[in-house]
């Protein structure tokens, strides 16, 4: 009797114990299967066979994830006789494993989504090298296998970008940076901001702060939050939030303020953050992004006809979409900072970001 | 379930015993919580196909797809059982304090701060050979598993602090400490992730051809806490602590002592489990490693009823279907998560012996003379 009922009072605090990690499994995401149900034989050279493994997290996740597989989608209109298939990572233990489903099945091309499938991706790389693999936001320049491409990103453009805009946008000349962790690519985030905003303003002065702990720089919407307040209580009008749910935090606290969207404004990272953070839309006028689903199909494509080289491939930066800003902005801000992305994509303009 | 007719003659011999005294009583509810989880896990499946139906799959293929991967292959045997190795482990976690009516939540917390300890160890004494390596790493992960989970015994023992609030408490300190040390003193110099460095070869546990060395380990102890449970004084004193403290205590036991080495056991077992997928499978500490390894402990707890030989069989249903469900996905296109449905359907349906009970009342039953199955319902309900 005192056993089972135990057992029965377990349940409540199984559902208390679990509310409390913080979602260890992924949300069930929507019931859509891989791309294709119909297979055909991804040994034989007719058939391009593409694969895709996620980090944790689903393909319609609104980041990295969604965006490369988009990536691998439009790589497969674009290349005929090409079928795709995703595997969704449950366990950061089963990177491996998921790779060889995909090794195993002879499939040609193999994109690994995030930082933290690097190592991997090299190790799978090493052993089947007549498979492409492509790791999207990885660096592998060390790795020195022709069949391994890092996807990297010119983060200091698309920041130069966003801070260009904000100076042409500020009233106060205060412009404000709520930053993740101090690590390269979002110290070329900053830095890209940093200039951009003396070039198309040079009284407009930047405040940049980092987040200090190593532990949650990512995931701390709550200092992102508070940091974001400090800024707009020191009239910065423009804030450039970029750093996971730290600068998510930064964004939602903004939308809150008095003044939000009409006379302040924030500025989102990575990708259209109008559809990933839609409570940051009040104050929301860009995002500082990634373009991860076109240097997906691009590499994908040069996996295709043979192009593909080893090392490191830089996609392309840009802004996102104004939305509702659209009519917002004044005409001759938006054809300045349309030319600017012109320029940088081409190359005629430097942000002159160095890491030191 | 072939199990089924072959066990039902066993129910019908064994309440010829009287029903007052607690073992009878006791033969019935281990025969219950045989059948029970077994009948259980049929409903998920069934469930589970309709579902699978309805995406356009057929149930048969994607079920086969799922335990072909986990079992048709070295490679997935070695996969399922490492990944059912720390099931069992922070299941037995979980099922020790049960017996002394305590709930440790705290299992994730002690595993993964094993984990770290003995990846600390993996790495800094590189120059050890694996003969010390290898014991001392072990030691150190189940020592610090103990000693998180001996804070929740003691303030249990000495301040009555309710064991579920202080475990859960101990889990989120665990977590921003091992977030710290491996962001910090213990992270891997010029990486971005918060890692550690990787362990020292010789401090690799290696595999026996398709099985991980941990598993006849956790297997093992399993079987040596059912041992400890059945046939000594300390199982019987657990038992009598949990069943009846006032009791027990009049009787001369000392309940503080008892619970707090339980909660010692539960806390080294959950370090263990880190230590050895620190040693044996992932070889450093990285951050995401390890999630939810020990909530699912209570869930194997649960599915086992709280039988420390039940962990064996409900950590290799939960490792086979965490390592078939990409495979379940890579063939079908069916979302990973669905077999975390099935898991959670299981699990409903076996803590809730009352639903279950009206649910297979004639299939459970009706081999059983009824005035038998009066007393064992009342076990149960």
């Amino acid at each position: 009797m005192m056993k089972s009922t135990r057992l029965l009072a377990l349940v409540p605090v199984l559902a208390l114990g679990l509310a409390g990690c913080g979602g260890s499994t992924g949300t069930p995401g929507s019931t859509g299967g891989s791309g294709t149900a119909a297979s055909g034989d991804c040994s034989s050279a007719e058939v391009f066979c593409i694969g895709l493994v996620t980090d944790m997290g689903k393909v319609d996740d609104k980041s990295f994830n969604q965006s490369a597989w988009e990536g691998v989608e439009a790589a497969k209109k674009a290349i005929s006789g090409s079928q795709t298939k995703y595997v969704e990572t449950t366990d950061t233990k089963d990177y491996a494993a998921n790779m060889k489903k995909f090794t195993d099945a002879k499939y040609d091309a193999i994109v690994t989504v995030g930082f933290a499938l690097g190592d991997t991706t090299a190790k799978a790389a090493k052993e089947n090298p007549s498979v492409k693999f492509i790791g999207v936001d990885q660096d592998h320049a060390q790795a020195a296998l022709p069949n391994l491409t890092g996807l990297v990103f010119p983060e200091d453009q698309a920041g130069y970008a966003a801070g260009y805009l904000a100076g042409k946008l500020t009233k106060t000349n205060k412009l404000g940076q709520v930053l993740g962790l101090q690590i390269p690519p979002v110290e070329k985030f900053a830095k890209g901001f940093e200039a951009g905003a003396k070039a198309s303003n040079p009284a407009a002065a930047v405040t940049t702060v980092y987040h200090p702990a190593g532990d949650n720089g990512f995931t701390d919407p709550a200092w992102g939050a508070a940091e974001a307040q400090k800024q707009i209580d020191q009239k910065a009008d423009v804030i450039f939030g970029a750093g996971g749910k730290t600068g998510n935090g930064a964004l939602a606290q903004i939308a809150k303020a008095s003044g939000a969207g009409t006379s302040i404004y924030c500025i989102g990272v990575d990708t259209d953050q109008w559809n990933t953070v839609p409570e940051a839309q009040k104050c929301l006028v860009t995002s500082a992004m990634k373009l991860i689903t076109e240097g997906t199909t691009d590499l994908l494509k040069q996996a295709k006809d043979g192009s593909m080289k080893g090392g490191n491939f830089t996609g392309k930066a840009g802004l996102a979409p104004y939305h509702d800003f659209d009519a917002k902005i004044p005409a001759d801000v938006k054809a300045a900072v349309e030319k600017v992305v012109t320029d940088l994509k081409s190359g005629t303009l430097q942000t002159g970001v160095k890491l030191g | 379930m072939p199990e089924v007719p072959a066990d039902g003659p066993a129910t019908t011999r064994r309440p010829a015993d009287p029903t007052r005294g607690g073992g009878p009583l006791a033969a019935v509810a281990r025969f219950q919580s045989i059948l029970i989880p077994v009948l259980a896990l049929a409903v998920a499946f069934g469930i589970g196909a309709i579902l699978i139906r309805a995406q356009g799959v057929n149930p048969t293929y994607a079920y086969t797809s799922l335990f072909q991967a986990a079992w048709f292959s070295s490679d997935g045997i070695l996969r399922t059982l490492q990944k059912a190795t720390p099931l069992i482990l922070t299941g037995l976690a979980v099922a020790i304090p049960l017996r002394v009516g305590l709930f440790n939540i705290g299992a994730q917390g002690q595993l993964i701060l094993g984990g770290l300890a003995s990846a600390w160890v993996g790495y800094r004494f590189l120059d050890l050979p694996g003969i010390v390596l290898v014991p001392f790493a072990i030691a150190m992960g189940m020592a610090v598993g103990a000693f998180w989970s001996w804070i929740a015994g003691v303030l249990k023992a000495q301040r009555n602090v309710h064991e579920v609030i202080s475990t859960i408490m101990l889990n989120s300190i665990a977590a921003g400490l091992v977030d710290y040390f491996i962001a910090g003193p213990f992270k891997e110099p010029g990486q971005i992730l918060p890692r550690t460095p990787e362990i020292a070869e010789q401090a690799m546990l290696p595999d026996l051809g398709i099985v991980p060395v941990g598993f006849p380990l956790a297997v093992a102890l399993a079987a040596l806490v059912a041992w400890v449970f059945a046939r000594t004084t300390l199982g019987f004193r657990f038992t009598t602590v949990g069943e009846n403290p006032s009791a027990a205590g009049y009787a001369g036991m000392k309940l503080g002592r008892t619970i707090t080495l339980a909660m010692l056991i539960a806390g080294a077992l959950a370090g263990l489990g880190g230590a050895i997928e620190t040693l044996g499978v992932t070889h450093r500490y990285e951050s995401g490693f390890n999630a939810g390894l020990g909530f699912d402990g209570i869930t194997i707890a649960l599915l086992a009823r709280g039988n420390p030989l039940g962990t064996i069989p409900a950590a290799l249903l939960v490792g086979t279907l965490r390592a078939g469900a990409s495979n379940l996905q890579f063939e079908t296109g069916i979302q990973p998560e669905v077999v975390d449905m099935l898991l959670a359907i299981t699990l409903l349906l076996v803590s809730i012996p009352i639903l279950t009970k009206l649910l297979f009342r004639k299939s459970a039953q009706e081999p059983v003379s009824s005035p038998v199955s009066a007393p064992a319902t009342g076990g149960l309900a």
